[in-house]
């Protein structure tokens, strides 16, 4: 069974300071060696313990990418997989084993720019305490009704 | 010239630099796999159907799949000539300042979307470094190497993603 889960957001229908669905996720090892193995990335402080903690790290921690990549599903999501024309985020601090991560998007502004209909995001991802793990924007192009 | 500001006519030397050209296909195992490692389990990334019921002309790719892609659908006899050994202008620079020690940190990243890509897509790569500086911070010499890969489509040669990524040394 195929289900047509994608709802469609038009851009007449998001206003400044909207928010999209939260999406929230605890992260494990085994996220991060999924990761590891979906992405190529194997530097071992993301999934070798004895390693991470050579280097002085309480334990492994999350490839930055990884929390780029979650942000960036609970972006699509409610943008729609293939509105993004831009999508930037600076890596603030580490992600650790059995955090709960949520993400924040909120729209910061619209804009038109000649047939394009553009929609600004702030976004954010971060832990059960507020800590800011990866911070950044992206501008996604929406359809009119 | 003393070893800081050899340092500092380095990186000014490297801004320009070419770091290589790739050239990958996007397959569909990999993309639907690396959307469940991203936590994003919609069925337009598994089910070419779901896909198509949605309007996408195929299966398209998470927004940071093109961090990855060239980990998989590298082929060697595809890849175009290049004279320049891949990233060496940049590793070198990377190289000589691991030998002081320190730690190399992902600081930024970002993608700009020109058109959206669909798994079976051939795209061509070709990369060079935008910006190279030194700063200190509580403390921390930290060098900034910010490099971009410009991927366009094979068939058409049009831009369809600028990936531009900002590489940090922290001594």
């Amino acid at each position: 069974m195929v289900a047509n889960e994608q709802q469609v957001l038009y851009f007449d229908d998001v206003k400044e300071g909207d928010q999209a669905p939260v999406k929230k996720h605890r992260i494990t090892r085994t996220d991060m060696v999924r990761y590891a193995g979906a992405s190529g990335d194997y530097m071992p402080m993301h999934h070798d313990e004895v390693f991470a903690k050579s280097i002085g790290q309480p334990s492994v921690f999350g490839h930055g990418m990884y929390s780029m990549g979650l942000l960036g599903a609970a972006i699509t999501d409610w943008v729609g997989k293939t509105a993004l024309t831009k999508y930037k985020v600076r890596f603030s601090s580490q992600t650790w084993p059995d955090e709960e991560l949520r993400t924040e998007v909120i729209v910061k502004g619209k804009l038109v720019e000649g047939e394009r209909h553009l929609v600004d995001l702030d976004c954010k991802l971060l832990n059960a305490d507020g800590d800011v793990k990866v911070i950044g924007e992206a501008q996604a192009e929406l359809p009119i009704r | 010239m003393n070893a800081e500001s050899q340092v500092d006519s380095d990186l000014a030397d490297l801004i320009g630099k070419p770091t290589g050209k790739s050239k990958v296909v996007l397959e569909r195992g990999p993309v639907a796999y690396f959307a469940l490692a991203v936590g994003d389990k919609s069925p337009i990334y598994q089910d070419t159907r779901a896909a198509e019921a949605a309007g996408f002309p195929g299966i398209p790719v998470p927004p940071t799949f093109a961090f990855a892609w060239d980990t998989w659908g590298k082929f060697p006899e595809i890849q175009p000539e290049d004279d320049i050994p891949q990233g060496s202008a940049v590793g070198a620079v990377v190289g000589s300042l691991m030998s002081k020690g320190g730690t190399i940190l992902h600081g930024e990243q970002e993608f700009i979307y020109h058109k959206p890509v669909y798994v079976g897509d051939v795209l061509v790569g070709e990369g060079k470094v935008v910006d190279a500086y030194r700063k200190e911070s509580k403390g921390h010499v930290m060098t900034f190497v910010v490099t971009e890969m410009v991927w366009r489509d094979d068939k058409t040669g049009d831009p369809v993603v600028t990936s531009r990524s900002n590489i940090i040394h922290r001594l």
